[in-house]
């Protein structure tokens, strides 16, 4: 091996140690803040439940009994009969079921998740900016984009191991109990770390420029209000002056669309075509740039 | 010669506030050069701007103007801070990790190996005297703890530059003397130490050179010696100094020279005296015993004009040298110089 080539490797080396403990510090500090654990119980809960205290009589892929904790009901929808033209209630099809389910928990995860995951992670990017920490972890060998790295995979993986966890579990019980396996179901988890990305980089970029992770989390949640007013769109714009829906426009444009990915979740787990990646896309357009400044900031700026 | 340690060049340093209506110029214009196997204490009152230029030297601030090096390298080049070990003023580390976690977190950052990591940590550990606490929660550390970890983790990497931002700030007697101990023996191993600290006890007893700020500005550097005998009298040592030595006569003799201040012989043990008439029975000594004589005039005009008078009255001048206050007292002479001037 040249001299050359045994140098780089040693320093790749070097960065790999340097950036496993930029990660190991946000790991253990997710972990001493016990969100971890908690996000996890509640997760086992939701599959156990599925799994043990639920169940199912399939008949001719429509359910016939559902028993939860012993106690039976069956789940009915009003269903227009083809011949006679009249509303029947009928036994709902486990399709429908799965996708009511699904539906349930990958709503409950994003919305729930988010907005707990970005309050108590709140905290943890204070601690990382804090004087007397940040100037210390600045005066190790590496570079400050790396050290910065370091600590958004640490949260982002810690979201996708969280995520997978619920989702995966919740898609497994599900599918064993009704023998429908429906991989599109696994695509929340990406949809998850993504919009959770999205909106962290309000969170970090903020409180790196403010110095307040006050001020960044107020924001971030109002973002996502925003967002929910974007999202109804079609019914606004109805409504509203050409000049006000200019602003409208130009909001919903700029602005991440968090409520809105929702749509093509659902879209996407009851087998339509989605209608639009949009709202997914300009959001990931949104939170490149404002981690691009946070970036920015954080290599330039007096610690 | 080998390349020096530390080195800037005309470093200045102006804080802009969050709206720019107020400007702090922190450092303006520092030059200064530190050897390798210097010890050199940076000294200077509060908002001097010494963690500030401690802070641009690893690249956590950045200077507005002016150049610096660590090992002949340009400051803000990782590779520059790699052999680099600091401790910063009121450093924090994360509460919940415990000594041996912090220690290995920060041996990581620093690129050292697990090997290496698993080695030297219980060993650091232990020489902090922190043995029985290696695997307790930080959070639960004192303030001296707090500081003894800080240090181990600054000596983590075997740094070739230490550099220290008020390092026994909260540390008690027996532990102060357990890191002077430790950075002379660095010292010895021919490790190059900036230490900033209020100590000007410890950094009298360790230090090779000091700098005083103030301002932003160096407005002295030289060895310790240098400081602590800058502006001061004489010392006279001499024997058969009578009982009754008639400095009256003396004192009157000098009178024709106004502008020349009084010296004044203090008994033995010495202390000073201010400038004034000495009556006869301050100056009450025992013959056949050396004794020092301290003169709080600088001027070398009243120097001889006494050695004449102690001649001529038969005493024996066995040494004269330049008088050494307190490192403190020093510095707080030349920094009510600098009061004065502005
Ligand atoms: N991040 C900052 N933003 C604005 N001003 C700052 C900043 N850091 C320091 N200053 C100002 O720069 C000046 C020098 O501060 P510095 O911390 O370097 O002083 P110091 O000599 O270390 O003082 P001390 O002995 O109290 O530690 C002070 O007037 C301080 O207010
Ligand atoms: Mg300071």
């Amino acid at each position: 091996m040249k001299e050359t080539d045994k140098s780089a490797d040693l320093s790749r080396l070097a960065m790999k140690r340097a950036l496993s403990g930029s990660l190991l510090l946000t790991f253990r500090e997710l972990w001493a803040m016990r969100l971890t654990q908690g996000i996890v119980a509640v997760s086992t809960l939701a599959w156990l439940l599925l799994s043990f205290a639920m169940n199912l009589d399939v008949v001719e892929g429509s359910i016939s009994a559902l028993k939860i904790f012993g106690v039976a009901s069956v789940p009915d929808e009003m269903v227009k009969d083809v011949a006679t033209g009249e509303w029947v209630r009928q036994a709902i099809s486990v399709d429908k079921f799965v996708i009511g389910i699904s539906s349930f928990v990958f709503g409950a995860a994003y919305f729930l998740g988010t907005l707990l995951g970005l309050f108590a992670t709140m905290p943890l990017i204070g601690g990382f900016l804090e004087q007397g920490r940040i100037d210390l972890l600045i005066s190790k060998p590496l570079t400050r984009s790396r050290l910065l790295t370091g600590h958004l995979l640490g949260v982002l993986l810690t979201v996708l191991a969280l995520a997978t966890y619920l989702i995966l579990g919740v898609w497994v019980a599900i599918s064993i109990k009704t023998g429908l396996w429906h991989p599109i179901m696994l695509l929340s988890i990406p949809l998850i770390v993504i919009m959770f990305g999205v909106m962290y980089s309000v969170i970090l970029s903020v409180t790196i420029v403010s110095r307040s992770s006050g001020l960044a989390l107020i924001l971030t949640y109002g973002l996502i209000f925003i967002s929910a007013i974007l999202a109804a769109h079609d019914q606004l714009e109805k409504v509203l002056s050409p000049s006000a829906k200019l602003i409208y426009r130009i909001f919903y444009h700029v602005f991440p669309n968090f409520v809105e990915v929702v749509m093509i979740q659902s879209q996407l787990l009851s087998g339509e075509a989605v209608s639009s990646w949009y709202p997914l896309f300009s959001s990931i357009l949104f939170g490149s740039v404002i981690y691009g400044l946070g970036y920015f900031w954080f290599n330039r700026r007096d610690f | 010669m080998s390349t020096p340690a530390i080195t800037t060049q005309g470093l200045t340093k102006t804080y802009a506030s969050a709206f720019g209506r107020k400007k702090i110029e922190a450092l303006r214009g520092i030059d200064i050069e530190v050897a390798q196997g210097e010890i050199v204490g940076i000294l200077g009152p509060n908002g001097a701007g010494k963690t500030t230029l401690l802070k641009i030297l690893l690249g956590i601030v950045s200077p507005t103007s002016g150049s610096a090096t660590l090992m002949g390298r340009p400051i803000g080049e990782v590779e520059a801070r790699r052999k680099l070990g600091y401790l910063p003023e009121n450093h924090r580390f994360p509460p919940y990790l415990t000594a041996r976690q912090t220690l290995d977190i920060y041996g990581r950052l620093s690129h050292l190996s697990a090997d290496y990591r698993a080695k030297h940590i219980p060993l650091l550990v232990e020489q902090a005297g922190l043995a029985s606490w290696i695997d307790v929660r930080v959070g639960k550390f004192s303030k001296g703890m707090m500081q003894r970890l800080g240090l181990a983790q600054a000596l983590l990497n075997d740094p070739d530059i230490l550099v220290l931002d008020e390092p026994t700030d909260g540390v008690d007697p027996v532990g102060r003397r357990e890191i002077r101990d430790r950075l002379r023996n660095l010292k010895a191993r021919g490790k190059t130490i900036l230490i900033n600290s209020h100590l000007l006890t410890e950094i009298e007893l360790i230090c090779d050179r000091v700098a005083i700020m103030n301002f932003g500005q160096i407005v002295r550097s030289g060895s310790v010696s240098e400081i602590s005998t800058e502006g001061t009298g004489w010392r006279i040592q001499c024997r058969n100094l009578p009982n009754a030595l008639d400095l009256s006569s003396y004192n009157a003799k000098r009178e024709d020279l106004n502008t020349v201040p009084v010296p004044v012989p203090v008994p033995v043990p010495e202390k000073e005296i201010d400038t004034g008439q000495v009556s006869q029975d301050e100056v009450n000594l025992d013959p056949n015993v050396e004794k020092v004589i301290i003169l709080d005039s600088g001027l070398t005009e009243t120097l001889n004009a006494l050695i004449d008078y102690l001649r001529a009255n038969g005493i024996n001048i066995l040494s004269v040298e330049r008088h050494r206050r307190s490192l403190e007292a020093g510095f707080l002479d030349i920094i009510d110089q600098q009061k004065a001037k502005s």
